[in-house]
């Protein structure tokens, strides 16, 4: 306790057994420091590869001649090859690194053959640098978010399953009867995983399924992967974060279980909405327009748990850097559930479907909610690898403002645009023409969007390569982001 | 949570129960349709596609087309798409049963493309001659989406000279299929400066200003002092379009497509596509000048003893373009309008479905 009445450390840790626990946290976190970091680093990289990527594709989209006439800089090879750096490089790499960390953590016990993480994370570099060549050189499937080529697809199967099965036998050493909330949505996100990409890499590439049911089940995959893993990811991850920073226990595990089952149950579910009016069976698009909106259970409960744990500490926001990008994640998880309900409902999607705002949507899911919370983990899991804390509170500051804003800006630009889009769209007295134009103005408004969050990006990986050159502080206090008053000491 | 075994079985149930619900019973219903025929067996549709069609798809993929094109036509009483002339009917999960990659898309950056094979001029249409035009209807094309073009049209300073060179009108026997009114009121839209369509706005059938092409499937007649003198007279920069296209080929045609593959800003000012020259070879013409070399005007034209002739890709994904066409009745299906009367499809049959009495009682209808 310090003197402005913020627990800034785990004040359920007496003197005596807080220094064994925390001796043992050090060993832990010193066993996972090689393999996540590889995670880490492969992962920044891959997001500034991918930002650089999105600039140009979002500039080349309101100027078609920026760039063109050269294949491998083609808008329509450059959006591929953003979301799949985005999606399998960075997203992915960087949620198993959380992933692997928590793991550890979780069940106690020291991190057991490094050697499958870090085979595993070298093959998904491998893999992905392929695939994006690959689409780049023109070899694309046309699939969203498999558009890698099928022997890519077996690189990254084989990378998977290194690093899942190191998972499984983790799991399998953990220490303790608890199984924590954050260990269902990881466990959880590592079994469907495997299956979800088999069965999508299966269904349409070695025995393809006929016609639409190829778009069902590119639509299926996207969204379970989406929701099934990187939401997984993410929603584990706040949930340990939050209790964690704040130094106090998860409000309901009551809420916790309710809002897990639900969530795997109906948000598995919820693929076919964008495909809505499409040519398909009524009952299979109807039957996701119920689960998105049953969606709202998940989101409600865990919402609540969230909102209950925090209550009364959201001014530690100000201080700690983990909980700020944790805790926007975490409301953005809400905002991009509600707006997923929004735009399924037919009387809506006949307007939207085909417009920005399933831009704005992606994004909200994959990074205002998967990335920032993502961001907020890395926050507290890399100085407890290297053994340094963040050099730069305003850095951090600057990265989360430039961020938030950023998706901010975007969000409302897409959603802005794409409404206005439909509605021209749905509008047959006026030339097509007039619904392209009406969106341009938004689309430029969204490339500004896009060098904050561009900005943003690279403070985060300067900040994040100082770190790994060992050139962070050395000192017991964690980075804040607004200078606390007096001392304090502990866990931030 | 107490024990493992709940937690794995729940995981895997939950898993299983979305994988199973979303897209294997999916497949059990609809994964295995076969292509529909008339009673003599004659009529079927949805035929297997060329060899050229299926490599165009994987272009098409290669190049991202899908991430701004649908290939889908929604209903009549949900969206506007048929009103639109993107179609004459829903699709159908029939219409794809021998596509694959399937892309129906999600984004409208561009137009939907699920019936530009058959908004494509018919072959017929080439030995029509020109000029003829049928001034009976002339006067009547006063419909909405014409006046709209009409206000763009003079926003962009039509020359007169539009007005002296009558293109000619398509008879209404070979308007486009897309068209559910195809009526003569709007085919000879395009005869008049003042009621030409904007090129996006889902071109009324006389749109069709330019000269005809001999085929889909060729090139315009483009030798040296053919139909190339005509198309820099009709340039005025920042024109529209129809008025760039009086030395263009048909709108929607092969030829078409290859120049607005290779500079779509020069058919059309306000497109947002990027330009695909890496499909297309600029080369020293060899002797004669190719016959498939395409022809363009103003700042894309080759220099003066060059030509840019289309790359076996390029003529793949027009082929695949051409080939996307939906606008065969389907039983199941209420076709909405006149009848498509296209290359592909045998006109009788489709003008005694199309009314459509039937859909009432059918699946689709069933559906809503």
């Amino acid at each position: 306790m310090n003197t402005t009445g913020i627990p800034l450390k785990d004040p359920a840790v007496s003197a005596a057994a807080g220094d064994t626990e925390q001796l043992e946290r050090a060993y832990i976190d010193a066993s996972t420091r090689v393999p996540v970091l590889m995670f880490y680093t492969s992962a920044i990289a891959w997001l500034i590869v991918g930002t650089v990527l999105a600039m140009v594709v979002s500039f080349k989209l309101h100027s078609p001649d920026l760039l063109s006439g050269i294949s491998f800089l083609t808008w329509g090879r450059l959006r591929p090859a953003h979301m799949n750096v985005m999606v399998y490089g960075w997203a992915s790499m960087a949620g198993m690194g959380t992933a692997v960390w928590l793991m550890a953590r979780l069940c106690r016990a020291t991190l057991r053959f490094p050697l499958l993480l870090a085979a595993g994370a070298a093959f998904w570099n491998v893999g992905v640098l392929i695939g994006v060549g690959a689409i780049l050189l023109g070899d694309s499937t046309g699939f969203q978010w498999l558009e890698f080529p099928r022997y890519v697809a077996v690189i990254l199967f084989v990378a998977y399953t290194l690093m899942a099965s190191w998972a499984v036998l983790m799991f399998r050493h953990r220490r303790g009867d608890q199984i924590y909330i954050t260990q269902w949505y990881l466990l959880g996100a590592f079994l469907w995983f495997p299956w979800l990409y088999a069965a999508g890499q299966l269904m349409l590439f070695v025995v393809p399924v006929q016609g639409v049911l190829q778009s069902a089940v590119t639509w299926w995959y996207a969204n379970n992967l989406l929701f099934l893993w990187f939401g997984a990811i993410a929603l584990g991850t706040a949930y340990y974060m939050i209790p964690k920073v704040i130094g106090r226990p998860v409000y309901s595990y009551h809420l916790a279980t309710i809002g897990f089952w639900t969530y795997a149950l109906f948000s598995s579910w919820t693929g076919m909405t964008r495909l809505v009016d499409g040519p398909f069976p009524a009952w299979m698009i109807t039957a996701s327009i119920a689960a998105t909106i049953l969606t709202m259970i998940p989101v409600a409960t865990v919402g609540l748990n969230h909102h209950l744990t925090m209550k009364g500490y959201f001014p530690l926001l100000r201080y700690s850097p983990t909980l700020r990008f944790t805790v926007f994640g975490a409301m953005s998880y809400t905002v991009f559930s509600v707006l997923g309900v929004l735009i399924s409902l037919r009387s809506v999607a006949s307007y939207v479907n085909f417009t920005q705002v399933s831009i704005a949507y992606t994004h909200l899911g994959l990074y205002a909610f998967f990335t920032m919370t993502i961001f907020g983990s890395m926050y507290y899991i890399v100085p407890r690898l290297v053994g340094r804390e963040w050099r730069y509170g305003s850095l951090i500051k600057l990265h989360f403002w430039a961020s938030a804003y950023g998706i901010g800006l975007m969000t409302l630009m897409l959603l802005a645009g794409g409404f206005l889009q439909g509605a021209n769209l749905e509008n047959p007295t006026l030339p097509f023409s007039e619904s392209i134009e009406t969106v341009l103005p938004y689309l430029r408004g969204r490339s500004l969007a896009g060098i904050l969050m561009t900005v943003a990006h690279f403070i985060f990986a300067y900040h994040f390569g100082l770190m790994l050159l060992g050139l962070g502080r050395t000192s017991t206090v964690p980075t804040f982001l607004n200078p606390v008053e007096a001392e304090t000491s502990g866990g931030h | 949570m107490k024990g493992l075994a709940p937690l794995f079985l729940g995981i895997f149930g939950t898993f299983a129960f979305s994988w199973i619900g979303l897209t294997v019973i999916p497949t059990w219903q609809i994964g295995h349709l076969n292509p529909e025929s008339d009673e003599e067996g004659t009529d079927i549709y949805p035929r297997p596609q060329s060899g050229m069609f299926e490599r165009g798809g994987h272009v098409y993929a290669a190049n991202g087309c899908v991430y701004c094109h649908s290939q889908q036509v929604r209903a009549d009483y949900i969206a506007d798409d048929i009103e639109r002339k993107w179609g004459n009917r829903r699709s159908a999960p029939r219409d794809y049963i021998f596509e694959r990659p399937v892309f129906l898309g999600k984004m409208r950056m561009g137009q939907d493309l699920a019936n530009i094979g058959a908004r494509a001029p018919a072959p017929e249409e080439s030995p029509a001659p020109t000029g003829a035009a049928s001034p009976a209807a002339q006067g009547a094309a006063v419909s909405s989406p014409p006046a709209e073009a009409a206000a763009k049209t003079a926003k962009a300073s039509p020359p007169p000279s539009q007005a002296a060179s009558p293109a000619p009108a398509t008879s209404p026997a070979t308007a486009p299929p897309a068209s559910p009114a195809s009526s003569p009121a709007t085919a000879p839209a395009g005869t008049s400066p003042a009621s030409t369509a904007p090129p996006n706005a889902s071109p009324p059938p006389g749109q069709r200003t330019g000269v005809a092409s001999p085929s889909p499937g060729q090139m315009a007649n483009t030798t040296p002092g053919g139909s190339s003198p005509a198309a820099p007279s009709a340039q005025t920069p920042g024109a529209p379009w129809p008025i760039q296209t009086a030395g263009l080929p048909p709108i929607y045609s092969a030829a078409w497509h290859h120049v607005h593959l290779y500079a779509p800003r020069s058919i059309n000012p306000d497109s947002n596509m990027p330009a695909y020259r890496f499909l297309y070879e600029k080369r020293r013409i060899a002797g004669e000048r190719s016959a498939e070399a395409l022809q363009l005007s103003g700042s894309d034209a080759p220099p003066e003893g060059w030509e840019v002739v289309p790359t076996y890709d390029a003529k793949c994904v027009v082929a695949y373009l051409m080939g996307l066409n939906q606008s065969h009745p389907l039983k199941d299906v209420r076709s909405v309008g006149g009848a498509p009367a296209t290359a592909g499809a045998p006109s009788p049959a489709v003008q005694g479905a199309s009314p459509a009495p039937a859909a009432g009682g059918s699946p689709a209808a069933a559906k809503k």
